[in-house]
């Protein structure tokens, strides 16, 4: 996602373009008014990408601006100014560090608080959050941040899926969620509308979405190249190649990335180059979000000769195909279908296993795929929309798919108190050596 | 049928409240269903409709999570991991089944992890919306039919909407009757202390809504027999939170001579205020009361132009309850690792002090192990304001 203070090496050049991609985001933020548009606090997985970029609104992403912050390890200013109006350590600290941040450039009547890292972050015209069934930081943010941004309108949409549970046929309930959400998406677009002065380009609309769709396919035929053995590239770079997918969706920007991810691991593969020298275990990074200050752990497992050929989290797309979706002329119902499509279309395969859920699935067939020897997860303390449940999720897989070694590794996605570079180093050559055995024991 | 005489309502809740789910139990013995369910979001109204006995769930304050823990990640909300102990450790052994609804990521991230260990006969996740719009409204109309469905399913009875209307009708009623009761409260000193109130609303969310209606009206006899005992010059507070549902707080509160005189918690004021409407098809009432009446942070509120109105609009029942009751001072206490309540503590807590009333907040777990802390907090706040 970003640079870090000791300058992790990537595997890949593509990745290494990254950091500018992500600077390029900030400061589109801060030359926005420049160029008559307006700027929008926007929040990944929101499915509200596409209405964002046909609108000419330039997202700003608080998820990102905060990565950043925790990646330069400069995060601790701006979650003690939060804390000090009482907002929790045991928050989200994606929010509470852009809410501190936030609290000092309001302070400062809108100037950029002084060494704000690549150039900070510029103040919204408006909020565009989400309810769903998978993060309350994504509407309790825009609302708490409102309240030092009075004058800033927030809108919260919706944008849920069907729960999964094997005793009812999701197929059943899920044209009623695709309608509203596309109706939620239609509130969006109204609240764009007035927010800018301007109307929606449904050509425009429907073009970016296209893009969008081109994207994902794209995303994921790259991504299935690291099935390689050795694999070409590993999650330590895929947390920096999620970006123009997550932050920059409906852009030909994001499109060429992929074009050009996609030569450069193709060549990598033709040469026999992967990321471990020599690849000796496969390991799927199950769920998580990454401690962002400690990108460097991934350099570790790979000069212990371990990789990541696959990862769950921040693989927020599937082929378009397998999704099987309904025709839909409106490029709202297409965003709306995708979406519910992309959660449920492991269901039915998890129905099939008894006791396992669609989660589980999903990493079943990721290791399956990708021939990985064992499992990592990591739990974010501050964060429960991605952490809470993965300890179900590790003991669902060893009781429906195989005892195979698995390692929940513990800190935080930006409190960097939290983490202790020794004891993680020490866990994870643990998990390498239960991982040894096991490989042995299997052979 | 317990018997609700004149004069035993204050004793009846000491026994619902420390022997909790003992009514339930008994309504298992004679042939009921029993459906617990978590949060204020629980729609009691069709639970009832469907002739089960719907059973809020809590935990025990007072008990360490020794279980739970094995199976629920830390991170999750203190409550929420209380109660899933306890229910691991099978203190409610007698449900048939339960609702989660969809309050916070501390429950839908953990629906499979409660699922899959208690192993109930029936299972409902309920995934209601954050959002309170037309479309959100419509959209829960479509979710509570399905739950409807599945409790057709469980009890083998069709669930009408004139079961349903005549559903709404009691809980309605039981709402009218326990704000009846807090109405005594308002009075200076107050005839019911907040650990009396605390006992009666905790017995009565274990109560099928005939027996909770009964067990109020009969508290409610009782008390206002009472005459004041005191001179009515102790400081009078407001407790604000989600499910707090144990005295401990409220005895550090009250051992120091104030009263615990409102509320704005889950199993108090935010569910007894704010009913359903009669509306032609009933589901409709129920989906507005649920999205638009019930007034907890996990339901985005801001329809409004400005953010002072926003803020009456989160808020105002608050600065009404402060008025009405005659509060002069607020402790907000709040769960760790609580996005949805931790979130608002800045906004509510100025709206609040812009009314004059003093505020102490405090986060902390659901248990008595911190109380020590949270009393010297709490008498010092106590100090400063009297």
């Amino acid at each position: 996602m970003a640079e870090e203070k000791k300058g992790r090496a990537v595997a890949t050049q593509t990745a290494a373009k990254i950091p500018k991609f992500v600077r390029g985001n900030l400061s589109a933020t801060l030359k926005a008014h420049e160029e008559g548009k307006k700027v929008a606090y926007a929040f990944i997985a929101d499915g509200q990408d596409e209405i964002m970029r046909a609108m000419d609104i330039v997202p700003a992403w608080g998820e990102s601006f905060s990565g950043v912050c925790a990646a330069k390890r400069d995060a601790e200013k701006y979650l003690q100014k939060a804390e000090s109006d009482n907002f929790s350590r045991s928050l989200c600290t994606y929010a509470t560090c852009n809410i501190g941040f936030d609290m000092m450039r309001e302070e400062m009547d809108g100037q950029m608080p002084e060494g704000a890292p690549w150039g900070g972050m510029a103040r919204p015209d408006m909020m565009i959050g989400s309810g769903q069934l998978l993060c309350d930081p994504r509407f309790k943010w825009p609302q708490a941040t409102q309240h030092y941004m009075q004058d800033v309108p927030v809108f919260v949409g919706s944008m849920y899926y069907p729960p999964f549970d094997p005793n009812t046929n999701h197929h059943e309930q899920e044209k009623f969620y695709v309608k509203y959400a596309a109706e939620e998406l239609r509130e969006c677009v109204k609240f764009c509308e007035k927010v800018t002065g301007k109307k929606m380009d449904w050509d425009r609309l429907a073009a970016t979405v296209e893009l969008s769709d081109k994207t994902w396919d794209l995303f994921i035929d790259t991504y299935e190249l690291r099935k390689a053995i050795p694999t070409p590239m590993d999650t330590g770079d895929a947390m920096n190649t999620m970006v123009p997918l997550t932050f920059n969706l409906g852009t030909q920007e994001a499109y060429d990335f992929y074009v050009d991810l996609n030569a450069e691991l193709k060549q990598k593969i033709a040469d026999g180059v992967g990321v471990a020298d020599p690849e000796k275990y496969r390991l799927i990074w199950a769920a998580g979000l990454p401690s962002w200050f400690a990108l460097g752990d991934f350099q570790y497992f790979n000069g212990k000769g371990a990789d990541f050929p696959v990862e769950v989290t921040y693989r927020g797309c599937e082929k378009i195909e397998r999704l099987d979706l309904p025709k839909a002329n409106d490029p709202l119902e297409h965003i709306a279908w995708r979406w519910v499509r992309y959660w449920t279309h492991w269901y039915d395969k998890a129905m099939k296993r008894p006791g396992s859920t669609p989660k589980v699935e999903r990493i079943i067939e990721y290791i399956e795929d990708y021939k990985c020897d064992g499992v990592v997860f990591h739990s974010a303390f501050s964060c429960r929309s991605w952490h809470a449940g993965i300890i179900h999720q590790a003991e669902t897989l060893k009781r429906v798919y195989k005892d195979i070694p698995i390692l929940i590794m513990e800190g935080d996605i930006v409190d960097i108190s939290s983490y202790n570079e020794a004891d993680t180093h020490n866990r994870i050559d643990a998990f390498l050596e239960a991982l040894e055995a096991y490989k042995k024991r299997n052979n | 049928m317990t018997d609700f005489g004149n004069g035993n309502g204050l004793a009846l809740a000491e026994k619902y409240y420390s022997q909790y789910g003992l009514r339930a139990k008994e309504l298992k013995g004679s042939g009921k269903k029993i459906i617990g369910y978590l949060s204020a979001l629980g729609p009691v109204e069709i639970m009832t409709a469907a002739g089960v006995v719907p059973f809020r769930l809590k935990g025990n304050v007072s008990e360490a999570i020794t279980k739970g823990d094995a199976f629920m990640e830390t991170i999750v909300c203190p409550f929420v991991r209380n109660v899933f102990d306890a229910a691991v450790k099978g203190k409610y052994s007698f449900l048939d089944g339960m609702v989660l609804p969809h309050q916070c990521d501390s429950i839908d991230r953990t629906n499979d992890v409660w699922s899959y260990n208690l192993n109930l006969p029936y299972w409902h996740f309920l995934n209601l919306p954050h959002v309170t719009d037309n479309p959100s409204v419509e959209f829960t109309k479509e979710l509570y039919r399905v739950f409807i469905g599945t409790l057709e399913k469980l009890t083998g009875q069709k669930i009408t909407d004139a079961a349903i209307a005549k559903a709404v009708e009691s809980h309605n009623e039981n709402r009218r009757l326990m704000r009846e009761l807090y109405a005594v409260r308002k009075m200076n000193p107050p005839l019911l202390s907040g650990a009396e109130m605390m006992k009666v609303l905790v017995a009565a969310m274990s109560l099928p809504v005939e027996e909770s209606s009964a067990l109020i009206q009969n508290v409610t006899k009782e008390v206002k027999q009472r005459t004041a005992k005191s001179d009515g010059k102790s400081a009078r507070i407001m407790l604000i939170g989600d499910q707090i549902d144990d005295v401990a707080i409220i005895d550090a509160i009250e051992s120091t001579g104030a009263s615990m005189v409102m509320d704005d918690l889950s199993i108090g004021a935010k569910m007894y205020w704010g009913d359903v409407d009669a509306t032609s098809d009933p589901v409709q009432g129920i989906a507005e009361r649920y999205l638009r009446k019930l007034k907890i942070p996990t339901t985005f509120v801001g329809s409004k132009d400005t953010y002072p109105e926003i803020l009456d609009e989160r808020y105002g029942h608050m600065k009404k309850f402060i008025s009405e009751f005659q509060v002069n001072g607020v402790i907000l206490f709040i769960y760790k690792y609580c996005d949805p309540y931790g979130f608002e503590v800045p906004a509510m807590k100025s709206y609040i002090e812009s009314t004059g009333t003093p505020v102490l907040y405090l986060e902390d777990e659901y248990s008595t192990s911190t109380l020590a802390r949270v009393r010297t907090r709490i008498e010092a706040f106590l100090e400063m304001i009297a």
